[in-house]
């Protein structure tokens, strides 16, 4: 596998930064994944920008000319105001910025917070918990007067965004995370020019179906007649676990991933995304399963919606900020 | 406007170069008393996209139609919208317009700002400022319409009609003398139908087997037909133009060659209730259903039969057959026609005391007394002096309120009213008086509805013939009770309305219910039809004026009672009717249908089968080869089900896409939020 | 049921007093005829209802609803035939399967249960329509407004573009 190097960076190696916003730092870990092809990637590249494996600091960041970076893979959502200026200051420093990872995508598992007012987050954290020692009821604030000075601290904002709702994105990349051997053929397929550098929000690394298309289960056109949760049942095997009645997130989510949930018997959370020209993936995930409900009174209906336990958490539980709610009103 | 507004709509109408031309009509001030729809015009000029934008008095005239055509012609227009009354009146005539001025019909939207928005806004701001937002919701979705046409299909000439009483026969009748094939199925051994159990008809008093052999005889002597009894539908496929049914003849066990028919009869040793004299009389396993009937040969009841064989015996050993097989046979039909009728309404054990007292009848039952050659040759079971008492109490089985009434097994309250009961009981009070002229008659009812031509004559010779008639209140429905003595006669009671609410009592010798109808059951052809049941049971037209005929289901129509209650001059009517319909289809050759089918695109398919299941017609199979699903354009009728159910927005509907919908959704919320 | 009060419009200019805004999903055949049946017995009611018209509730994508909120909407109504009268069988079986689900999920999401509503209106329930129009607007107007998409914009979703970055 070959890589183009592009000449106008100088050394003639592709400048590659990496930044985690609101993340777990499991997306960076997915870097690694790719296995021998890293030292392809490293032979091939050059790193300027990896907070959690080397050490640039931000002003490095600042003083890069504008465009320096070739591809910036930024992982998290903005959820705090450093977040959002170092994403800000990326865009201007990078040809081509690439979302990575569900919650730089749609949010991520990071956007639940957005069913909870800020308030009520810095409630749990730092006031109402049975492990709290705070009896002063101190909680952050984003400038503090200290001896040595003001000390400032990134603003907490009222909800989780995505990359998309601060900055215009190249690419995307979905997953939580990505599946590394889709990782390796988006990097190349970057890195090696058959993308244009500037895009809009494109999606790499998937394909255009849904996870239902590499799934091995048989489905056999049955209704639902009740919810299982996976930890309360054993499934039958061979066959289409949502029609067995688990939430499975399968005909809603991107494929790309190659089912590696469902070929170890469970049920598809979605983190792919939501599937097709689909933009709110809970709402068409509804339209889904509530035409495979086994009922034919809104009695029976009502009483196999109250089966299950908690909807958003389900049907959103990737993509709460790229619904078209956003969260908790 | 807002700057917002502007720009959602500029960015809209950026994504596509239409010329859409709007008019608003006055409809002669209905909307122009309330709405300004000079202003209107004034504002949706201004919305790019829109290259002209006008007002007129009456727009579905000819002038109006004409100012259309000149503008789509003279400014180069390519899409239509209308804001007149509502799109069920006109739809069809303004895409009419909009094609003879050159453009596709479906280039064009239809916005109602009369029923929706004049008619019920006493507000002239309000309803301007609705008017605004509606015709901006329609400009938003007619930015993204496309040409659409009307589907194809090719007819079979041939017509199926199910049901053998009046109106099945006269469907057939109808369809033979304008040259169509027809095939005619009864599952009863006999023609005839519920007609052939009536003596006289009203309101001509002709004697209703003869007439039912007229149209017989015009039937069967007509070579375009083709007759089966007892036979039954057993499976039914495909769509208007291309019906395949399956039909299975059960054997008669009689043929031509038996000729001593009442030795036969005579001679078979085993008996069941008669269903034809509603229980009231016994019959044998080989039976004749009436005088006269068609086929004029007997038929055997297997369920009754034992194959004792000593009718064939008595027969002389030619004409019988106890051992023949059904056959099946396939049907190639362009349309159906459902003849399928109705059943009286059985009362409930012990409603008004049916089957607790003696001498409680249905009205049906008392036609079949009245019958001379009914099972009694005539005589009702009344005490032999000179001043019988009959209580007719109407209503039974019909007009039922919750609460009053008990629910029906089925957990449904009949509440229609079942039309033909009034005067058919007026008509047997008369025939009773005929006979018993001292006979004292009273008449329990709730309204009397003579309504028919030449109906009103029964209501006054009986009144003139001295019946009684006590008007009940519908929630405290008569009492039937014993009298001290004992069950005969019995106390009818109830508080009689036109004298205020006093109690009256009365003494009966014989109750006579008047018992509605119910359709007769075809569960399997409904489900085979996938026909629209209404909720009172009976099937359900497309519209009751407009196609009364019709169902949803393209090439299948309805004749009589099968649709609701009726009298026999109505279910002629309807019959004629569903037969002009059919002919007229089957003659054009082929069959044109409303284009909003849906779509698969199979690049964004994921072969889920979610769509699959959902389908009510099944017009939705999986193509194994390419993993996605494909959807019959003959079959699809357009509800749009499976495009909301596809998680992956790979269905599309034409016409109803969810770009255009959104699109509507977007424009009518524009400027919220600006405060 | 007539109303009195004087309507003021939400399509005009800011600083007019907020009026609710309802987009009501009708099914062709009998909710949308029974509008109109409401219409030709001159039955009155608020202009806050906007109809939009498809031909079977069964089409009515839980997309659609969200959206219309997401856009603006105070109340969203979703109304189709009555179970055994849907001009497509079991169209709105579908309906009546996919709401409950919707509206838990709203509710979930801080939707207040009065925003959203399902109902059965026949051809010939003119009467019931008007009342459920009357009813909804009166019961979101109680509520106020939602305003999603200004919250959305003070919340920063949809800024797109960048404008100053760190240091500058």
């Amino acid at each position: 596998m070959t890589m183009a190097a592009r000449p106008e960076s100088g050394n003639g190696k592709l400048k590659i930064g990496v930044y985690w916003a609101a993340s777990c730092g499991g997306c960076d870990i997915s870097l690694l994944e790719i296995g021998p092809h890293l030292l392809e990637l490293i032979e091939a590249a050059e790193i300027v920008l990896w907070p959690c494996a080397a050490d640039f600091k931000y002003a490095d960041v600042v003083s890069y000319p504008d465009g320096f970076i070739d591809v910036c893979f930024v992982n998290g959502s903005v959820r705090t105001s450093e977040q959002e200026e170092l994403v800000r200051l990326l865009r201007r420093k990078a040809k081509t910025l690439v979302a990575y990872g569900a919650c730089a995508c749609a949010g991520g598992i990071p956007a639940l917070a957005n069913l909870n007012q800020p308030e009520e987050i810095f409630d749990a954290s730092y006031r109402d918990n049975p492990s709290l020692d705070n009896a002063a009821g101190v909680v952050p604030q984003p400038v503090t007067e200290t001896e040595f000075g003001e000390l400032e601290i990134p603003r907490f904002y009222p909800r989780v965004l995505r990359l998309a709702d601060v900055v215009e994105v190249d690419y995307q990349l979905p997953g939580c995370p990505p599946q590394a051997d889709r990782v390796w053929e988006a990097i190349t397929a970057l890195v090696s020019g058959t993308l244009p550098a500037r895009n809009n929000a494109v999606l790499v690394g998937c394909t255009d179906k849904a996870v239902c298309d590499d799934c091995p289960l048989e489905k056999r056109k049955t209704r639902i007649g009740s919810f299982k949760r996976p930890h309360l049942a054993v499934p039958e095997p061979g066959w289409c676990l949502l029609e067995q009645g688990y939430v499975c997130m399968g005909p809603a989510t991107r494929g790309g991933c190659g089912a590696l949930c469902l070929k170890a018997n469970l049920p598809c959370r979605g983190c792919y995304g939501a599937s097709g020209a689909v933009e709110d993936q809970g709402a068409a995930m509804i339209g889904a399963v509530g035409s495979l409900l086994d009922a034919t009174t809104e009695e029976r209906a009502r009483e196999l919606v109250a089966q299950i336990v908690d909807p958003v958490g389900s049907f959103y539980r990737f993509t709460l900020a790229s619904s078209h709610l956003r969260g908790r009103h | 406007m807002t700057t917002e507004d502007s720009a959602v709509l500029q960015s809209q109408a950026a994504a596509s170069s239409a010329r859409i031309g709007v008019f608003i009509c006055h409809c002669g001030g209905n909307i122009s008393d309330v709405v300004n729809v000079a202003e209107v015009a004034k504002v949706v000029g201004t919305f790019p996209g829109v290259a002209y934008a006008t007002t007129t008095t009456f727009l579905c005239s000819d002038p109006g139609q004409a100012l259309i055509e000149e503008k789509v012609r003279e400014l180069g227009l390519d899409r239509v919208v209308v804001a007149a009354c509502s799109p069920t009146l006109h739809q069809t005539t303004f895409r009419r317009t909009v094609k003879r001025a050159g453009l596709n019909e479906y280039m064009f939207e239809h916005v109602n700002v009369r029923e929706q928005v004049s008619w019920v806004c006493e507000d002239p701001r309000g309803a301007t400022d609705k008017a605004i937002r509606l015709i901006r919701a329609a400009v938003g979705r007619t930015l993204h319409l496309e040409p659409l046409h009307k589907r194809r299909i090719p007819i079979h000439p041939a017509a199926l009609v199910i049901g053998g009483g009046v109106a099945g026969l006269v469907a057939a009748r109808d369809l033979a003398e304008r040259g169509m094939k027809v095939v005619l199925v009864e599952n009863r051994p006999f023609l005839g139908g519920r007609m052939a159990q009536l003596h006289t008809v009203f309101p001509t008093g002709e004697n209703a087997r003869e007439l039912l052999g007229r149209v017989i005889e015009e039937v069967v002597a007509n070579p375009l037909v083709t007759v089966l009894t007892n036979a039954q539908v057993i499976n039914s496929e495909g769509i208007v133009g291309d019906f395949r049914t399956h039909i299975r003849i059960d054997p008669r066990g009689v043929n031509e060659r038996l000729a001593y028919r009442e030795n036969a009869i005579a001679a078979c040793p085993e008996e069941t209730i008669n269903e034809f004299d509603f229980g009231l009389s016994r019959r044998k396993a080989i039976f004749m259903a009436y005088p006269g009937c068609w086929p004029p040969m007997p038929a055997i009841d297997w369920h009754t039969c034992t194959k004792c064989g000593k009718c064939v015996w008595a027969a002389g050993g030619k004409g019988i057959e106890l051992d023949a097989q059904p056959r099946e046979i396939l049907v190639h039909s362009g349309v159906i026609v459902l003849a399928t009728g109705y059943d009286p309404y059985e009362p409930l054990y012990g409603e008004y005391g049916y089957g607790i007292f003696p001498h409680i009848l249905t009205l049906q039952q008392l036609v079949r007394l009245l019958d001379p050659q009914g099972p009694t040759g005539g005589q009702l079971p009344l005490p032999g002096n000179s001043h019988p008492r009959i209580a007719f109490i109407h209503c039974v089985g019909a007009r039922q309120i919750e609460g009053v009434q008990q629910r029906q097994p089925d957990g449904k309250m009949k509440d229609y009213c079942a039309r033909t009961c009034c005067t058919g009981a007026l008509h047997a009070a008369l025939a009773i008086k005929e006979q018993h002229p001292g006979a004292h008659i009273y008449d329990f009812y709730q309204d009397i509805r003579t309504y028919g031509r030449g109906h009103e004559t029964y209501y006054e010779r009986a009144s003139e013939q001295g019946v009684v008639f006590i008007r009940y209140d519908p929630r405290h429905p008569p009492r039937v009770e014993k009298n001290a003595r004992g069950d005969s006669p019995l106390l009818v009671k109830a508080a009689d309305l036109l004298t205020s609410g006093l109690e009256v009592e009365v003494l009966a010798d014989v109750v006579v219910l008047g018992t509605g109808v119910v359709p007769h059951d075809i569960s399997e052809l409904i489900g085979m039809y996938r026909c629209a049941v209404g909720s009172d049971r009976f099937l359900l037209e497309v519209h009751p004026k407009l196609r009364p005929v019709e169902l949803a289901v393209s090439g299948v129509f309805l004749a009589g009672s099968c649709q609701g209650p009726m009298d026999i001059t109505e279910a002629s009517a309807a019959a004629s009717a569903a037969a002009s319909k059919a002919a007229a289809l089957i003659s054009q050759g082929q069959v044109e249908m409303d284009p909003f089918i849906a779509r698969v695109n199979t690049e964004l398919c994921t072969g889920c089968e979610t769509c699959l299941t959902v389908c009510p017609y099944d017009a939705i199979s999986r193509d194994a080869a390419l993993k996605v699903a494909v959807i019959s354009e003959a079959l699809c009728t357009g509800c749009g089900t499976c495009s909301a159910a596809c998680p992956s927005d790979a269905i599309q509907q034409d016409g109803f896409t969810d770009r255009q919908i959104l699109s509507e959704v977007e424009m009518l919320l524009a400027s919220v939020g600006q405060a | 049921m007539a109303q009195t009060q004087t309507v003021v419009s939400s399509h005009a200019a800011p600083g007019t007093a907020w009026e609710p805004r309802i987009v009501a999903f009708l099914c062709y055949w009998c909710s949308y005829t029974g509008a109109d049946s409401a219409g030709t017995a001159r039955m009155k009611y608020p202009p806050n209802v906007d109809i939009i018209r498809v031909m079977c509730s069964g089409r009515i994508d839980p997309e659609l609803v969200t959206t219309a909120f997401a856009r603006g909407a105070d109340g969203v109504m979703v109304l189709g035939c009555h179970i055994g009268d849907c001009h497509y069988i079991a169209g709105n079986h579908k309906t009546m399967a996919r709401m409950p689900l919707l509206k838990r999920m709203l509710v979930d999401l801080g939707i207040e249960p009065d925003r959203f509503v399902h109902e059965w209106v026949s051809a010939a329930e003119g009467e019931k329509f008007t009342r459920l129009v009357c009813e909804v607007t009166e019961r979101v107007r109680a509520l106020g407004p939602l305003e999603l998409p200004r919250q959305m914009r003070e919340f920063g979703f949809g800024r797109g573009l960048g404008s100053k970055a760190w240091g500058e």
